[in-house]
């Protein structure tokens, strides 16, 4: 028996609603079978926080008196775009700080800012006859601005590789510190509770779904970049490789610093967890099947990542529940694995958005627009002197 | 019994031989596992002293009548459990798992096992991970 978006939204207003989430879900299904377990859940919550380099924030300042077209931003000394309009800014999750680098980044200030910490402005302008200010140094708190939201062009990857390091040097990379002569593994999901692989061809999730981030409700605003619904699959559909990203949307103001964290991965740069969390309505069967996914089935590559080349080799295919077990058997070799993201965040987060449903205060959003499969990736080829 | 000490040595101590005389009077043994000392300017030193009981506390009182600082600890590192978030990434480099996730994948300190290698600090995201030394 199908259920439609609005069917389920009756009956979170009733009160009704059965939700439970991605990991719960395993064993009703177990119990039930999969007919039965469709009819009685109604919406399965998925989650993950991990570090999503790809994330910043739109801020407009207001005006001050003399008004400033505002240019070389910077708050607590962590340089913003000044190619907006004239008190708008974006600021990057990974642009470091002029005076603690990478220790202090764009993430840092997002985190303060919801924190409610006060920020250091200070910017600079060439002076116009519309705006004849040509600095202005201030302190703003989240609340003296008019808008900050987070808008994240790249999160929540649809599976990522793991990583390892064949080299003799140990290597610091995005994926943490990894020792050298295969000493350690790396991984980054939150594997059978991680919202796009519990929607592996997107069936619900698409622009306008509505989301949990960060603490607020925001919303699927577009393909996320790098966007690869083209990538290996296994015969059920879920991707081995790096799939689908998205676009996210949330107003930080609405935020709690618990779920928005700034990040540092030495020698490498800053980042930001993000907390995320999407709601998977189940339709029918097909949707039930989907959430249905374990870490035993869930499979990645493990990618040596001391070939410093855009494609590195694999050096075995494994299943998250292989990783999250502790160790890896390669050739023999029984290496270590350890997570980059974490599980007991989403946990919590997964359990939050729970809570939200059943308390009636957020609703499920049908997607305005489907996102396209079979999107492959390009490269970016050097053309020296030009195309022509 | 084994315990782990850090000496902090102000600039009026850093001249003067005083761990070997944990050896010599306190009849102690002493294995060094981070030193820090720049002379004439302030050292750290952290040591992992066998002895009697009584010998050792002996041992510390004549370190801070020379106004050597002491403090009993069991790891250099300490994680700040507001900060920590429980990623993970500390024990991708804890190679005698003093750091590991329990089944909750919450982050576990087992400060007994650390070989203060300190490279935990270096791998933490949050840099929830602080070094005493």
């Amino acid at each position: 028996m199908a259920k439609t978006y609005q069917e389920i939204n009756e009956k979170i207003a009733r009160g009704e609603a059965v939700i439970v989430t991605a990991e719960e879900v395993i064993d009703i299904v177990k119990e039930r079978g999969i007919k039965d377990a469709a009819e009685y859940v109604d919406v399965v919550t998925t989650a993950t926080f991990g570090p999503m380099c790809s994330s910043g924030a739109f801020i407009n300042f207001g005006h001050s008196d003399p008004p400033i077209r505002m240019g070389e931003i910077h708050l607590n000394d962590v340089e913003a775009y000044g190619g907006l309009a004239a008190v708008d800014t974006y600021l990057g999750a990974t642009q470091p700080s002029g005076d603690r680098g990478i220790e202090y980044g764009g993430a840092h200030v997002i985190h303060d800012l919801i924190a409610g910490k006060e920020v250091h402005l200070v910017a600079k302008s060439q002076g116009t006859d519309c705006y004849p200010r040509k600095s202005i140094d201030t302190w703003v708190t989240l609340d003296d601005l008019n808008e900050a939201y987070l808008f994240n062009p790249r999160n929540i990857y649809q599976n990522y590789n793991a990583a390892i390091n064949t080299s003799s040097r140990r290597l610091y990379t995005y994926m943490g510190i990894l020792q050298p002569n295969m000493r350690n593994i790396t991984y980054s999901t939150s594997g059978e509770l991680s919202p796009l692989l519990n929607d592996p061809l997107l069936k619900t999730i698409g622009m306008g779904t509505k989301i949990f981030i960060g603490g607020a409700q925001g919303y699927v605003s577009w393909m996320g970049t790098q966007f690869n619904t083209a990538c290996t699959r296994d015969e059920k559909g879920y991707p081995t490789a790096p799939g689908a990203t998205l676009a996210l949307i949330g107003n930080m103001k609405e935020m709690n610093p618990k779920y928005i964290r700034g990040a540092v991965y030495e020698k490498y740069g800053t980042s930001m967890f993000v907390g995320v969390g999407i709601p998977i309505p189940i339709l029918n069967e097909e949707m039930m099947t989907f959430v249905s996914v374990e870490n035993k089935d869930l499979y990645t590559n493990i990618i040596d990542y001391s070939v410093q080349k855009k494609s590195k080799p694999s050096l075995k295919k494994v299943s998250y529940e292989e990783l999250r077990s502790g160790s890896v058997d390669i050739n023999g070799k029984i290496i270590k694995t350890s997570p980059m993201s974490s599980l007991k965040m989403a946990r919590e987060i997964a359990a939050e958005l729970n809570h939200w449903i059943k308390k009636g205060e957020f609703y499920l959003q049908e997607p305005i627009i489907s996102f396209p499969m079979g999107n492959s990736l390009k490269g970016l080829t050097i053309n020296e002197g030009g195309l022509r | 019994m084994i315990k782990k000490i850090l000496l902090s040595f102000p600039q009026s101590a850093t001249g003067k031989p005083m761990a070997v005389e944990l050896v010599k009077t306190y009849n102690l043994d002493f294995n060094i596992l981070k030193a820090n000392i720049d002379d004439n300017v302030k050292g750290m030193l952290l040591i992992e002293v066998t002895g009697e009981e009584a010998d050792i506390n002996a041992g510390i009182v004549f370190l801070r009548q020379n106004q050597i600082g002491v403090k009993a600890i069991e790891s250099i590192v300490e994680v700040n459990k507001t900060e920590c978030v429980d990623c993970g990434a500390c024990t991708a480099v804890c190679t005698v798992n003093a750091l590991e996730m329990d089944e909750n994948w919450e982050l576990v300190h087992h400060k007994d096992k650390c070989l203060e290698c300190m490279l935990c600090v270096k791998a933490c995201p949050t840099r929830a991970i602080h070094a005493l030394i």
